[in-house]
């Protein structure tokens, strides 16, 4: 049965509400004694790249998109705390095959490329999947250069 | 064209007949078959409208007028019947074109017995919609395709409902159900019709991406799209990676730049608040002095904004407008000295002081 669909919504919101989120999160880093030291520099830069995506996930949507709920449980994870979302009305079905003889087999291979990518897209079907990457493209761009302004504000004059 | 208008309004008055080998000459310079066939009307009519430069009887100029087909602009002057010249003028290539519509219609209505509804008169509006302004032999060439693929579609008959174009992704949108009618040669069955739906849906998600993703939109093909769409994603996520690096890099030594900077920048500042701001950079720990200047940016919040001061709006609204323009100087002064307030401050205070302004 065809089911038509709204207008596709892929809104981001600007980029005053991620460059809160980050600061934040770097200011709660900052807090860490251990933080400013030289030698650990790897664990500083895996430690802002994890803040980075998340601080972008809960700016862009909190928990409203597949991708920014799976990055947040994935994120939460690492840290072993467990993470509550609230439930929604339609569950996130399972993925529906269906056998049809029109599946491209040229695009399923880049479809599987695109969930690799695209945190939590192991769930979801291909359209949802095309949806998902395009919000995730903008909140993408839009958290790269949040930060490259703040590199270039904060670089040695 | 007037020729295919009246051949409309005339085609409830005759009956199909086969085409005598006097309108071969008459070749329009469009497909061979196609149109001729297409018209399925005597010739005579042809001709006969071609000579008359009054055309039609009454009956025809009614229903043509209801349509609103404006008849009375003499027919185009005929060299000789192989080289009939069809006027160039834009308007009436215009409304030609809706007449042509309009003469398939009930040129087919009356074939079929079906009365048509204005629903089909937008989908094939929609599908000659680069009449205006085309030539003759592509406009007829667009006839042709309009005239076969409406008696196609016809040939499917389905009985009293309403004739939707089976690609009218629009119409999908809309309706909680689609109801697709199946094209000629394609199968039925709910399975097709499902996956077809399907199709359309990833096409139009493949769109929206194809916008995003700069130089998308010269590709065709779905892979090499996706291809595109991949590289780029990728792309995103090592710039990420990289300014994570930078930042990291940069960090540690964020408390020598900013007391300059904000020293320099600021001169004129309340200096309590700096001052404060100044050591909070160097001891991050102690909230109650941070709590202290944002009170007093609090109170100067009230104040009309002015360079001189330091109005937490004054500077956040640069930074975030001059942001676009990747313009260093100013703007990331201002943006780090915000950024480096909003590190040392409390949590709680965050959210309430940005509302305020943003």
């Amino acid at each position: 049965m065809a089911s038509a669909d709204k207008p596709i919504n892929t809104d981001v919101p600007e980029k005053d509400v991620f460059t809160l989120h980050f600061l934040q999160s770097l200011s709660n880093l900052r807090r860490q004694n251990t933080f400013n030291s030289p030698e650990k520099t790897n664990d500083r830069v895996k430690k802002i790249k994890k803040a980075a995506y998340v601080s972008m996930a809960r700016a862009a949507g909190g928990t409203n998109r597949l991708w920014s709920r799976a990055l947040l449980r994935r994120a939460a994870k690492e840290n072993s705390k467990v993470v509550r979302f609230p439930r929604r009305k339609k569950r996130v079905t399972c993925l529906r095959r269906r056998r049809s003889n029109r599946r491209d087999p040229v695009e399923e291979e880049e479809a599987e490329r695109l969930r690799n990518l695209v945190p939590g897209g192991g769930g979801m079907e291909t359209s949802k999947l095309m949806e998902e990457t395009a919000h995730y493209i903008k909140c993408l761009s839009m958290q790269v250069k949040v930060m490259q302004c703040l590199v270039d504000g904060l670089a040695p004059k | 064209m007037d020729l295919t208008g009246a051949f409309g309004a005339r085609s409830a008055a005759v009956g199909a007949c086969r085409e005598p080998p006097g309108l071969e000459s008459l070749h329009l310079g469009g497909g061979d078959g196609g149109f001729t066939a297409l018209l399925e009307l005597p010739p005579t009519q042809a001709v006969e409208l071609l000579h008359f430069t009054d055309p039609s009887p009454s009956s025809s100029q009614a229903a043509v007028a209801g349509v609103g087909l404006d008849v009375s602009p003499p027919p185009p002057p005929l060299h000789a019947y192989g080289a009939l010249t069809f006027p160039s003028n834009a308007a009436l290539m215009e409304r030609a074109a809706r007449f042509s519509v309009m003469a398939n219609e009930q040129q087919n209505g009356n074939v079929s017995g079906e009365t048509t509804t204005t629903s089909s008169v937008p989908s094939n509006s929609d599908r000659v919609k680069t009449e205006p302004g085309e030539t003759d032999s592509s406009q007829r060439l667009e006839n042709n395709r309009c005239g076969i693929g409406k008696r196609k579609e016809l040939d499917k008959k389905v009985k009293g409902s309403t004739k939707k174009k089976s690609k009218s992704s629009e119409e999908n949108e809309k309706l909680p159900y689609v109801h697709v009618r199946a094209r000629r040669g394609q199968a039925t069955d709910s399975h097709s019709l499902a996956e077809r739906a399907r199709r359309e849906k990833i096409n139009a998600r493949m769109k929206l991406l194809q916008e995003l993703v700069p130089g998308c939109d010269k590709i065709q093909g779905t892979a090499l799209v996706l291809d595109e769409i991949i590289n780029h994603v990728q792309s995103l996520q090592r710039q990420v990676e990289m300014l994570s690096m930078r930042l990291a890099a940069v960090n540690p030594r964020v408390d020598f730049n900013l007391d300059t900077l904000l020293a320099s920048e600021n001169g004129s500042l309340m200096d309590g608040s700096f001052n404060g701001t100044a050591m909070q950079l160097a001891w991050p720990h102690q909230v109650t002095e941070t709590e202290q200047s944002f009170h007093h940016r609090q109170l100067q919040l009230q104040q009309p904004p002015q360079p001189q001061q330091w109005p937490y709006d004054g500077l956040i609204q640069p930074a975030w407008g001059r942001e676009d323009d990747q313009g260093h100087g100013n703007e990331h002064n201002s943006l780090m000295a915000v950024s480096e307030n909003l590190m040392v401050g409390s949590a709680s205070l965050h959210p309430n002081q940005v509302k305020m302004e943003l």
